[in-house]
């Protein structure tokens, strides 16, 4: 792992919402212009951007050009976009830091879920010749996931039932949080399913939303923020697509993601994970090897806010926040995509 | 076994269409410029750094990245001066309605700094059209003109309310007055 | 501390019309292992995948890549998706690069590909409504805005066409192929987009091309000559504003101008030895010539005329046949790389033209506002 110190100094998110007024640009406009104004820079600082969206979330081809506009795209940047989410934008744009040519780096990520049914377009990633044509959307295969750990005896209805009353707890704090207050375990599983055995509750919200960060390297990062959250490690690793062919109840690649980034198992302040649906949660506490006393999702995570696109960046916001703000020493921020877990970003991040 | 008869080939093929809807509210910028097409103005916002005036109005200066609002709303004419232009041969395609060579022009409305992209030319051959001419809206009957078209993407939808561009007569605009303007 | 990167292996499918013959992922699997084999490697020995394509509608398969983690060998490894609309092939190619520059990792696969017959790409482009203008709808006003302006005769256009289809002749995996082509033949086809012909636009084709890049040390053990990536350089704008220059959009200029400095090249027309230029429609090959100041204003269509950018010219301008005869959008950027770094390696083989020791790859996007470009040289 190549040791250049790159930092997190600064970012912005929008609240997670439903039916936002703005367009995807106008969310970005705000959010990107809050990330610069934190960081303490100017625009043209920036030596290096990437941009994370969907144009099938978006609903149209080459979405993502007009988000340039957010970007301060003129005069011409040096840029990039990938389609996935801005967690994998971060990814590429701490690796362009590493060549050590420019000094800045913004990446950001963005999504309206609200315009589609986000059901009907995620089916849309499944294998075109012998999974699409199933028909199986993500909440059904999500369901499937939930009884094969319930079936290997490693959780219960109650555990997916805690992990979602601890998130909306946690989220009482978060004021991007979308769902939020306290909530009785035993009121949550009184609920009926909506997919058996996944109830309301065990699924995300559907959200609109955008998010950003800047990064910063070596004596500028120090320079610019007095307590940077420096990246320690970061990797991302993916498994078979067929669902039948992986074991469904873990994540090898989260593991193996996290091996990368240089997480050695040792004690962690914080985790920001992106767990979907609750079940998600207790697989990735597993697979990521977290130890006792790590909070988990002191914002509420995605089940609290789920802006596609964006929200595995929010998860690196979360956990570089609590660093920056000096509660945490060590944090881990973790990003994911495609179906069940199939592909798996860890951040690792640490204070001074 | 023979692999390569009609019969066989057809079976490789398998269809799979796909049909998905996206309903997004219109931003409340685009709210209030469909309000006031639907009565015959055009309207846009002046970016309170840079002064430039963008039709319709994104809510925002993209090249000074700040946001703008109602405060910033200003009027523009309907008549304006054309700026680049093709006639195209519509190719075919699943959901294409248009069979005959269009006209995809845009126009520099007075008093707006971007131009509005995608219009109909009228009043002149297509053999005649040239940029620098002087076009006035076309606006349909109140009663007919249509608004669904419109999207936050921003991808046109004026055609139903402004059927066309036709030109004026009067003299060409001098290429000064919209050379910054070639989109 | 950066390392140098290399290009040790090449692989290009067959483009066509429609490759009914393969799936998405066989299509991929055909590019990727005759980049490996030129590479002589084996999938196990990559580290990571980069992966590239236009948008998704054009296939229908939301974030692809997803479910082609397997056919490209990526599982267990990092995969990362670019999408810069027509230059992702190229920005593909550089992102992939920056993996092993930075020393992240030694061996890596990046891939583009676009398999439009699965869909439909005109439907795709027009957003699924009627009415669409297709890309030519969109650049031909402001190759008419370049005619007006520089003067040039209607038939440097047709020139252009007739020299990309004769030499894509050459070209074993080129889409169309037209060795009798004239001037004739261009100027009799319909217009399809005033004043763009239909010759002189490109066609619409499904393949992939795979490029297995690695470092000094994995370059030393290939028995193959390596292309060295001297220069690479990304560039982005806003594709409408007042006072922007469609044309000569600037960063487009500032692109190449920091690739020539990279490069430590000063005399582009003189210093490179070809270049792979992103060619859709035959008058663009003219206005990057000036757009990347490789020629003058008003020169890039003398270079034209005078046959300066034929094979046996002195500054030959895709001897591949370019994107005019092959077009698997989100393949074609990453094309344009792969042929120069041939030319530079001597392994293009009827196209390839003697001698080349430095050559550009250029690849742009959406309304002329994206921009990939890279300099290769052969030590």
């Amino acid at each position: 792992m190549p040791a250049r110190d790159i930092a997190i100094i600064g970012y912005a998110q929008t609240p997670s919402q439903r039916d936002a007024i703005q367009s995807e640009v106008q969310l970005l406009v705000g959010t990107i212009t809050d990330a610069v104004t934190m960081a303490g820079i100017e625009r043209r600082e920036i030596g290096f951007t990437c941009a994370g969206s969907c144009d099938y979330l978006t609903g149209g081809p080459f979405a993502f050009v007009s988000n340039l506009e957010a970007a301060g795209s003129w005069p011409p940047i040096s840029e990039s976009h990938v389609e996935a989410d801005g967690a994998f934008a971060l990814y590429e744009a701490w690796m362009r830091l590493q060549e050590g040519d420019i000094d800045i780096a913004l990446a950001f990520g963005s999504g309206k879920s609200s315009p589609s049914n986000p059901a009907e377009v995620w089916a849309q990633q499944l294998d075109p010749y012998y999974l699409a044509p199933l028909g199986a959307d993500p909440v059904s295969l999500a369901a499937i996931q939930a009884r094969a750990l319930l079936d290997a005896g490693r959780a219960t209805e109650r555990d997916f039932a805690e992990v979602v009353a601890r998130s909306r707890a946690q989220a009482a704090s978060n004021p991007n949080a979308q769902l939020s207050g306290a909530v009785d375990v035993d009121a949550l599983l009184a609920a009926p399913y909506h997919t058996a055995p996944l109830r309301r509750h065990d699924l995300p919200p559907i959200s609109d939303g955008a998010a950003a960060v800047i990064m910063a390297r070596g004596d500028k990062a120090r320079e610019l923020c007095s307590r940077p959250a420096w990246i320690r490690g970061m990797d991302h690793r993916i498994d078979p697509h067929q669902p039948g062919v992986r074991d469904i109840t873990t994540a090898r690649s989260a593991t193996t993601a996290a091996k990368k980034a240089g997480y050695d198992g040792g004690p962690l302040d914080v985790a920001e994970v992106c767990a979907t649906f609750s079940p998600q949660e207790i697989i990735l506490r597993e697979a990521l090897g977290l130890p006792e006393g790590t909070q988990i999702n002191p914002s509420g995570g995605p089940l609290a806010g789920n802006p596609v696109m964006a929200v595995g960046l929010v998860r690196v916001i979360e956990a570089a926040a609590r660093i920056i703000g000096g509660s945490a020493d060590r944090a881990l921020a973790h990003a994911t995509a495609g179906p069940l877990l199939q592909q798996n970003l860890v951040c690792l991040m640490e204070g001074e | 076994m023979s692999t390569d008869s009609p019969a066989r080939k057809e079976e490789m093929v398998m269809e799979h269409l796909v049909s998905l809807t996206y309903r997004e509210r219109l931003t409340p910028n685009l709210n209030r410029f469909v309000d006031r097409i639907l009565e015959g103005e055009l309207i846009g916002h002046r970016c309170p750094s840079c002064s430039r005036v963008y039709v319709p109005p994104k809510g925002y200066c993209p090249l000074c990245v700040v946001t703008t609002s109602a405060e910033d709303e200003v009027k523009v004419s309907d008549r304006g001066i054309l700026t680049g232009f093709t006639i195209i041969t519509p190719v075919a395609y699943y959901g294409q309605q248009a069979t005959d060579p269009f006209v995809y022009a845009s126009v520099l409305l007075d008093g707006a700094s971007t131009p509005v992209g995608g219009q109909d030319i009228t009043g002149v051959a297509h053999g005649r059209i040239h940029t620098g001419m002087r076009v006035r809206a076309v606006w349909r009957p109140p009663a007919e003109r249509r608004v669904e078209g419109i999207t936050n993407r921003g991808w046109g939808g004026l055609d139903a309310v402004i059927e066309s561009f036709e030109v004026t007569g009067e003299p060409d605009a001098s290429p000064e007055d919209y050379k910054e303007h070639l989109f | 501390m950066t390392e140098r990167c290399a290009v040790i292996g090449i692989g290009q499918t067959h483009f066509k019309k429609r490759r009914d013959d393969v799936s998405m992922p066989g299509l991929l699997r055909e590019a990727i292992d005759r980049a490996l084999e030129d590479a002589e490697l084996s999938i196990g020995d990559i580290d990571a995948v980069v992966i590239g394509k236009a948008p998704d509608a054009f296939e229908g398969v939301v974030m692809p890549e997803i479910f082609l983690a397997d056919a490209v060998g990526a599982t267990g490894k990092p995969l990362l998706r670019v999408h810069t609309a027509g230059s992702v092939g190229g920005s593909t190619f550089i992102v992939g690069a920056h993996h092993v520059i930075t020393g992240i990792h030694d061996r890596v696969l990046a891939v583009s590909w676009e398999k439009q017959s699965e869909g439909n790409a005109q439907w795709g482009l027009a957003g699924g409504r009627s009415g669409g203008i297709g890309a030519g709808g969109a650049f031909a006003p402001w190759i008419r805005a370049y005619i007006e302006e520089s003067g040039a005769p209607e038939y440097i256009g047709w020139m252009v066409a007739v020299k990309d289809r004769r030499n894509a002749a050459k070209n074993t995996y080129a889409h169309l192929k037209m060795p009798d082509i004239t001037l004739e033949t261009v100027k009799e086809s319909p217009m399809l987009w005033d004043p763009l012909r239909f010759h002189e636009s490109c066609p619409s084709s499904d393949g992939a091309c795979a490029v297995v890049l690695t470092n000094q040390a994995g370059a030393r053990r290939s028995s193959k000559p390596a292309a060295w990536i001297d220069a690479l350089s990304v560039r982005s704008e806003l594709g409408q504003f007042p006072g922007r220059n469609p044309v000569r959009p600037q960063a487009g200029v500032e692109c190449a101008h920091d690739v020539y400095r990279q490069a430590g090249i000063t005399d582009p027309r003189r210093e490179i030895d070809m270049a792979e230029l992103y060619v859709p429609f035959s008058w663009y090959e003219p206005m990057w010539l000036e757009g990347h100041d490789i020629a003058g204003p008003g020169e890039g269509w003398k270079m034209v005329d005078s046959g300066e950018t034929d094979i046996g010219g002195a500054f030959p301008v895709n001897p591949s046949g370019g994107v005019l005869s092959t077009n698997a959008i989100g393949a074609s950027g990453m094309v344009r790389f792969a042929e120069a770094a041939m030319q530079i390696r001597g392994t293009a083989g009827e196209h390839q033209i003697d001698g080349v020791r430095t050559s550009l790859a250029q690849a742009y996007g959406g309304a002329a506002q994206y921009f990939a470009m890279g300099i290769f040289r052969s030590s």
